[in-house]
């Protein structure tokens, strides 16, 4: 039994992350219809200040136990510079996809030279920030406390996004934006700021993502890329712009993947890959997404 | 950032030089031309702290010969490159040869970048020293016959150490092994040896788990569920990147090296990264070529470790010594032709006096055989966390000479591994 426990919460921690990565991506897509290659960027940006905030942090004197919100705090800080970015993709929107693609890949590839020259080009740790926390029992199943605060965290963020999108005025005007921008412009809408606020939040999804990681893992230059290929594995499981695709995918990609690491190891990236394709092949919008003519 | 992607830094001060005292050969051979070194280091992602390690030294050996009088009256020059991908690496190492003219090239750390790089070493006919990389296909040497590449020792040999130490000090406890290595050559080969060695120890063990992440994978809960699961008495990891450090810090957290012993015979590359809140004691640890802490350093040893340790505030790891040999080794073989033949040597009388001489490196006595591949001295032990660093260091020191742990020239090394005599 605790077999399968210990299996199932590496799955869902690994899902944890991944979905506030292609949440972000989602959210972007559904509102500005722009395939946001530059969000692994956002969460290795993430990564990397969320280890400059912990150290500030410590250089201040604060305690260890502070290491969640500061990264939350750092995450969110640092997601701001969706607002410029979103500037520079203004001059793209109403041009080719492809245009928006280079773009935004031109960008992840100019972050990354950014991230080294700031950070430097090798892997950074927080050494002891993931025991600040120590651990937990959980189904009689020893697990770092820090793995489950992470869960907790992205699963309040993705209802505090929902409650956001369906509940307020300003997630309606978002959600008629995203289903008609001329419409809601006629309406008065000013597609401008929803579009920056809408891109902002997508790139602070990623930036926390990151910095939520980083005490169990490491910053590295190379995260920015490996994430994007999971992340679009998960929206292609999910659906193109569906957040409770985003949800549905990070969660199946993170259990195949523990089922397989478990399993049969050799197919830890074959296992999600043969899901995309069927996915593909048998329902090519994904499970939450809508057809497109 | 352009600089350090294609920088060339010209860094070691020729400047002063002159006025430095004569070398042995001046007299008769001295030349204000610098010797020039290409040099070859990754200095970004999964190995990115690996080749800064080696360029610390380089540079340290550089100008520590050049205030001793160069290379046979010769001051010396480097030039930086990095080392990427095999296309790029190759492109690089073309570009030091033929347009910045170094006398010859040293580095390269990934076997899969060293393959691609030697053939080309061979058709420019350009002298290259290796720091870490090998001409080895799996276990089989590519290139026995090779002319112009200098090879450093081959991959297993710290994974043979770290077997006949696992048996040497836990022997018959181990029943129930589980591996977690690297999926390349380098992780599948360590594996099979350090199982080919308790088998021919006598030790009754049942693999009971075997994990396979990728280089650079960085959430390895998963893996570490699995290793649970499979309850191990003895975990065998010869995992050498950022990765293995997340492995430590995640695996602790999820008890899982309750009750296990491990070996972890490349764990020296990540020394810094290994802090004492999340390393248990007793591991077998593997320093390679260079334990910083060594009680009978000798004083080349020690006075680089002081200076490093000051300049860098970290310890150095074992690829600082793979830089500093191959840069003593050149300078021994030159010296040696030179004091041969009256005259600054040629490129072939170089090549020729290199194997024959015994070089002092950081981590002690080394040398290239006949077949130009390196024998230097490796160290491991059990760990302690008993010391004033922050992160492990050895209770118990061993230390073996290359000729214990690697195939002889020629030899298969599956063959050799079960006819070995082996110091265990």
């Amino acid at each position: 039994m605790s077999m399968y426990v210990d299996m199932i919460l590496g799955g869902v921690f690994h899902a944890a992350v991944v979905f506030l990565v292609a949440a972000g991506l989602q959210l972007v897509f559904g509102v500005q219809k722009i395939v946001n290659l530059a969000c692994g960027s956002f969460y290795a940006l993430g990564a990397y200040f969320g280890i400059t905030a912990v150290a500030g942090a410590a250089a201040m004197g604060l305690p260890s136990v502070v290491v969640l919100p500061v990264l939350l705090a750092a995450g969110l800080a640092i997601g701001l510079i969706g607002l410029p970015v979103e500037r520079l993709l203004r001059t793209v929107y109403r041009r080719d996809e492809s245009h928006q693609l280079l773009l935004t890949f031109g960008l992840l590839l100019v972050f990354q030279d950014v991230m080294r020259f700031l950070w430097g080009p090798t892997p950074l740790t927080l050494d002891n920030a993931y025991l600040a926390y120590g651990t937990a029992e959980f189904a009689g199943v020893r697990v770092p406390t820090y793995n489950l605060l992470v869960i907790a965290a992205s699963i309040a963020i993705a209802a505090g996004l929902g409650l956001f999108l369906q509940r307020t005025r300003t997630g309606r005007i978002i959600r008629a934006t995203a289903e008609n921008r001329e419409m809601s412009e006629g309406l008065g809408v000013n597609s401008n700021r929803v579009f920056a606020a809408v891109f902002t939040v997508g790139c602070m999804l990623g930036t926390v993502g990151g910095a939520l990681v980083v005490p169990a893992s490491a910053a590295s230059l190379e995260m920015s890329v490996e994430l994007v290929v999971e992340a679009f594995a998960v929206v292609v499981i999910g659906g193109l712009g569906s957040m409770r695709g985003a949800m549905a995918g990070a969660l199946i990609v993170g259990l195949i993947r523990a089922v397989a690491i478990m399993v049969l190891p050799e197919a830890e990236i074959l296992s999600i890959y043969v899901v995309v394709i069927a996915v593909l092949i048998l329902r090519p919008a994904g499970l939450f997404g809508k057809a497109m003519a | 950032m352009n600089l350090n992607r294609r920088s060339v830094l010209r860094g070691i001060g020729a400047a002063g030089l002159s006025a430095s005292m004569p070398g042995v050969f001046a007299p008769a051979i001295a030349q204000s031309k610098p010797v020039r070194i290409g040099i070859l280091a990754p200095r970004s992602g999964a190995m990115g702290t690996v080749g800064e390690c080696g360029i610390r030294a380089v540079q340290w050996a550089a100008d520590r010969m050049n205030k001793d009088g160069g290379i046979a009256g010769r001051p010396v020059e480097l030039v930086f490159e990095e080392e990427t991908s095999p296309k790029d690496t190759i492109e690089r190492f073309r570009r030091l040869v033929l347009q910045e003219k170094v006398d010859c090239v040293q580095g390269l750390i990934s076997t899969g970048v060293s393959m691609g790089v030697a053939p080309v070493a061979e058709e420019e006919q350009a002298l290259l020293i290796m720091w870490d990389g090998t001409t080895q296909d799996g276990v089989k040497e590519a290139m026995p016959d090779a002319r112009y590449v200098f090879r450093s020792t081959d991959n297993e040999c710290e994974a043979v150490m770290s077997s006949l130490l696992s048996v040497k000090y836990f022997g018959n406890k181990i029943k129930r092994v589980a591996g977690i290595n690297p999926d390349y050559s380098y992780g599948r080969n360590n594996w099979e040896a350090f199982r080919q060695i308790l088998t021919r120890a006598g030790v009754q063990y049942e693999v009971v788990a075997e994990q396979w992440p990728k280089v650079g994978t960085m959430d390895l809960t998963s893996h570490i569920a699995a290793l649970k699961a499979a309850k191990p008495d003895f975990i065998f990891s010869s995992m050498l990147f950022a990765d293995l450090p997340v492995f430590m810090k995640q695996g602790s957290a999820a008890g899982l090296f309750e009750g296990v012993n491990l070996a972890l015979p490349a764990a020296g590359w990540q020394l810094n990264q290994l802090k004492k809140s999340f390393m248990p004691e007793n591991i077998v640890f593997g320093h390679n070529t260079l334990y910083f802490a060594l009680p009978d350093a000798s004083p080349l040893q020690k006075a680089f470790v002081e200076d490093y340790m000051e300049r860098y505030q970290q310890a150095p790891h074992w690829e600082a010594d793979r830089a500093y040999f191959a840069l003593a080794a050149y300078k021994a073989g030159t010296e040696a032709a030179a004091k041969a033949t009256g005259r600054w040597p040629k490129l072939d009388e170089i090549i020729d006096a290199i194997p024959r001489q015994e070089v002092q490196s950081l981590g002690g006595p080394g040398r290239f055989r006949a077949d130009k591949i390196a024998e230097q001295v490796f160290y491991q032990g059990l760990s302690t966390n008993d010391n004033a660093y922050d992160f492990p260091t050895l209770r118990t020191v061993n230390a073996y000479t290359a000729d214990q742990l690697q195939k002889p020239p020629g030899m298969d090394f599956w063959e050799w591994l079960k006819t070995a005599k082996l110091p265990v």
